[in-house]
């Protein structure tokens, strides 16, 4: 098992991706291991770029909050198109886990500007030597949470695992959502057993 | 106690700790959650509060000090801009009770604005200034900033970057002390506390310069600054704040990769200013290398040079005069890495790709929130300068900060200009002079008039300026993450603190031309742009309308839009013309989001074929 574990995530403002990284930093402050939890939000709104930094296991004061290119454990996105801006990020062999959701921007809506294609992604990845984990979110359940259902995936395809059981997951989304635990659970359960595209 | 908390909260309880009595400042990303959390709290004893704009909040605070309480002011690095003026005169008098002003560096450029290195104003005041990397130390070197800031009898920085101010992790914490509930009287010491008479200013210089190497032997007696010498001509490294991080880090992987690093010196400073001359000498006699890692701007570097020289050290430098490190941008552990490898006359390491993957990623403007009143003013605006026989391409507009200047973004494309608070209108009046075939025209939002925007109505208003201001007030400094300001609504302020009125101060200094407009009411704002134009002499228009993130918190509902999918004919004005969010195209026709449309209405008015309807 790694000392430390580093997790570059991105998706846009609104689709709840630093709740991820959250609930990760909430489990690891939960087990005592050094954790640094970095999001940047910029100027985000609903739609915007979003991304975060995780850094686990790494002894406090001797590192700082940004992960190098080339550098990440695990990379996490829940937008296309989005998932491009983290590649130069992953180590060779990294994995990645993608909820292929699309936020169109409007000048792509209005067909006035490209958006890449799943294979154009995966390309990227493979090229930067990037093990895929492609969720379609056609397959997961309209009023499932993407951000838990993502969660499910990491924990299921990722060397996260090293760190928290699923058990030790759930445990912290039940104790921060008393009130919707049991859906919650169920979310962070579909996305743990669905069905991943790899190449 | 172990707590999770972020870099500006490690900042916010540490000042707890310290018995910080007044906290002042203006919102600024990223140094905003410091005030924004300590407002949050039940604090007796403590005053909390989001000042007028920067330099306002520093005199609060600076006051405080003088009678021998603590006191802390936060800006991010545009603040000190503003706050400059009085802040070197506090520097020179000196100030009895410990006084920390945060400043936030935005390295890398997060959040907009100039990518300045706030390490200047230290050197240039002649302040010191802490520079803590990890979480913890922020917090520890908070409460020592207060401690030395009342050792030396004057303020201190402390600085954070991005990086670290909104990192989040465990800290450990100690209960909070309460400040005293009064003071004696101050001393009467002009002598100190005026400028009045060259002799009065060059002893307080003196005594400044003073100050500087009182705090330069409290940071050696402490320990702050740590060297470990290596190998007798071997390569050092120096290294402060937040590189201090990337350079271990750097240390670590060259390590994991075999590359044998004990016969390397480090010097890892807590602090640029005071300059660490005896550590910096000891290290540079100690090596025949050295890299200096610094982000931004080169100080400890020229530094550097300036003691090698002194001290005949014959030394090699590696840092940004050649050209190892950039002034610009974020540094990180792979950067840190290469630069100790060229020194070390290793193949850097390459992780390169053959191409960027960003390249096929789909670009994604920023652009305003669905039921953004701005939205309304910007397309009323558009719509008036028409009526005028305007393009808007024609017309010169000036922007301001905040939510407002997304007026630059598409669709709307109209303003000109973005520069500093309350720039927006004189930069408007000196253009109002040039005899441009044009009208000029300001917007500006309500807390950047506040901050700074009324200064220059006056001056407009007394110089009698031919040209239009429009006050785009949604109640909120909405951009920073939703501050309260002097214009917020009652509900929202403190118990005993006012809300004021942007339309009386305008009517107040004497502004005869305004107009106060709902931006919900596009129309209504066109006729009101045609009308001023119109009119000679300054005008007003104030485009009122709480925001809607804000206004949806307070559960404020708007009548339904209704969409009649059958009427709908494709034509994609109501994306064209408001560039709102909650509309998409659904095949040929478009659709309403309903999870973001809060019904403001202003697509029902560019619909050509009223499938999109306000109910009732």
């Amino acid at each position: 098992m790694n000392e430390h574990f580093d997790i570059y995530l991105v998706g846009v403002g609104g689709q709840g991706i630093l709740t991820i990284a959250d609930i990760i930093t909430l489990a690891a402050v939960d087990k005592g291991i050094d954790v640094n939890f970095f999001p940047t939000k910029g100027m985000a709104q609903r739609g915007g770029f979003v991304k975060a930094q995780l850094r686990l296991g790494r002894e406090p004061g001797s590192y700082s909050p940004s992960i190098s290119p080339g550098g990440s454990d695990l990379i996490v996105s829940m937008e296309l198109s989005e998932t491009l801006k983290a590649v130069r990020y992953g180590k060779p062999g990294a994995d990645y886990v993608i909820l292929g959701q699309r936020w169109q921007p409007t000048a792509v809506m209005l067909g006035k500007a490209p958006y890449p294609d799943v294979d154009q992604v995966i390309g990227e990845i493979r090229g930067a030597g990037g093990v895929v984990h492609y969720l379609d979110p056609g397959n997961m359940p309209g009023e499932m949470r993407g951000n838990l259902y993502t969660l499910g995936a990491i924990c299921a395809h990722s060397k996260l695992s090293e760190f928290f059981s699923k058990e030790d997951l759930e445990k912290i989304i039940a104790d921060r959502w008393k009130a919707v635990a049991q859906s919650n659970i169920e979310t962070f359960r579909a996305g743990y057993s669905a069905p991943t595209r790899t190449a | 106690m172990k707590k999770l908390l972020s870099g500006n909260e490690a900042l916010a309880y540490g000042a707890l700790r310290a018995g910080v009595k007044v906290v002042s400042g203006y919102p600024g990303t990223p140094s905003s959650e410091v005030i924004a959390s300590l407002l949050e709290m039940d604090l007796p004893g403590t005053f909390v509060e989001w000042s007028t704009n920067e330099k306002v909040g520093f005199e609060v605070a600076a006051g405080a000090s003088m009678t021998g309480h603590r006191a802390l002011c936060t800006m991010k690095m545009s603040g000190l801009n503003v706050c400059y003026d009085s802040l070197i005169g506090v520097a020179y008098s000196g100030c009895p009770g410990g006084l920390v002003v945060f400043v936030a560096d935005d390295p890398g450029v997060s959040a907009g604005m100039c990518e300045q290195d706030t390490r200047g104003f230290a050197v240039m005041s002649d302040m010191p200034m802490l520079e803590p990397c990890s979480l913890q130390e922020i917090y520890d070197m908070t409460i020592i900033a207060f401690d030395l800031a009342e050792k030396i009898g004057g303020p201190v920085f402390l600085r954070l970057v991005t990086n670290n101010s909104q990192s989040h992790g465990t800290i450990e914490i100690e209960e909070k002390i309460k400040p005293a509930d009064s003071a004696p009287m101050p001393p009467y010491d002009p002598a100190k506390y005026t400028k009045a008479g060259a002799a009065i200013c060059m002893q307080q210089h003196r005594d400044l310069i003073e100050r500087l190497e009182l705090s330069e032997r409290y940071i050696e007696e402490h320990g702050l600054n740590k060297l470990a010498l290596g190998k007798k001509g071997g390569l050092g490294i120096v290294s402060v704040g937040i590189t201090n991080g990337y350079t271990s880090e750097a240390l670590d992987r060259l390590a994991a990769a075999g590359i044998d690093i004990s016969d390397i010196s480090t010097l890892r400073l807590i602090a640029t200013v005071p300059y660490a001359k005896k550590k910096i000498d000891s290290l540079l006699e100690n090596c025949s290398k050295v890299l200096i890692v610094e982000e931004l701007e080169g100080y400890i570097e020229k530094f550097c040079y300036m003691e090698a020289y002194k001290n005949k050290f014959d030394v090699r430098f590696f840092g940004k005069e050649d050209g190892t490190f950039s002034r610009i941008g974020q540094y990180d552990a792979l950067l840190v890495e290469n630069g100790i490898r060229s020194a070390l006359d290793m193949p850097r390491t390459d992780i390169s790709l053959a191409e960027p993957p960003e390249r096929l990623c789909a670009a994604r403007p920023i652009g305003f929130c669905a039921g953004c009143p701005h939205r309304g003013t910007y397309m009323g605006l558009e719509k008036g300068l028409n009526a005028c026989g305007y393009k808007k391409t024609d017309v010169f507009i000036t922007g301001d900060i905040g939510c407002t200047i997304l007026g630059s973004c598409p669709p709307f494309d109209i303003l000109w200009t973005e520069l500093s608070m309350g720039a927006s209108i004189p930069f408007a009046h000196g253009v109002a002079y040039s005899g441009i075939p044009s009208p000029v025209i300001a917007t500006i939002g309500d807390s950047t008039f506040f901050h700074a925007g009324v200064p220059g109505l006056v001056n407009a208003l007394q110089h009698d300026i031919n040209m239009l201001v429009v006050i785009l007030d949604n109640g909120w400094t909405a951009m920073t993450g939703m501050q309260i300001n002097p214009g917020t609504h009652q509900e929202f302020q403190k118990t005993n603190w006012k809300q004021l009125d942007i339309e009386s101060l305008v009517r107040g200094i004497g502004v005869k031309h305004m107009w106060t407009v709902d931006p919900y009411d596009a129309n209504a704002m066109a006729q009101a742009t045609e009308q001023a134009l119109k009119t000679e002499g300054l005008k007003v228009i104030l485009a009122r309308r709480e925001c809607a993130i804000q206004a949806a918190r307070r559960k404020v509902k708007y009548p339904q839009i209704t969409f009649s999918p059958d009427s709908c004919v494709g034509c994609k004005k109501c994306i064209n013309v408001t560039g709102c969010p909650a509309i998409e195209l659904s095949g040929k026709i478009i659709a309403i989001d309903g999870m973001q449309c809060n019904n403001c209405g202003l697509c029902t008015g560019v619909c050509p074929t009223k499938a999109l309807r306000a109910a009732g």
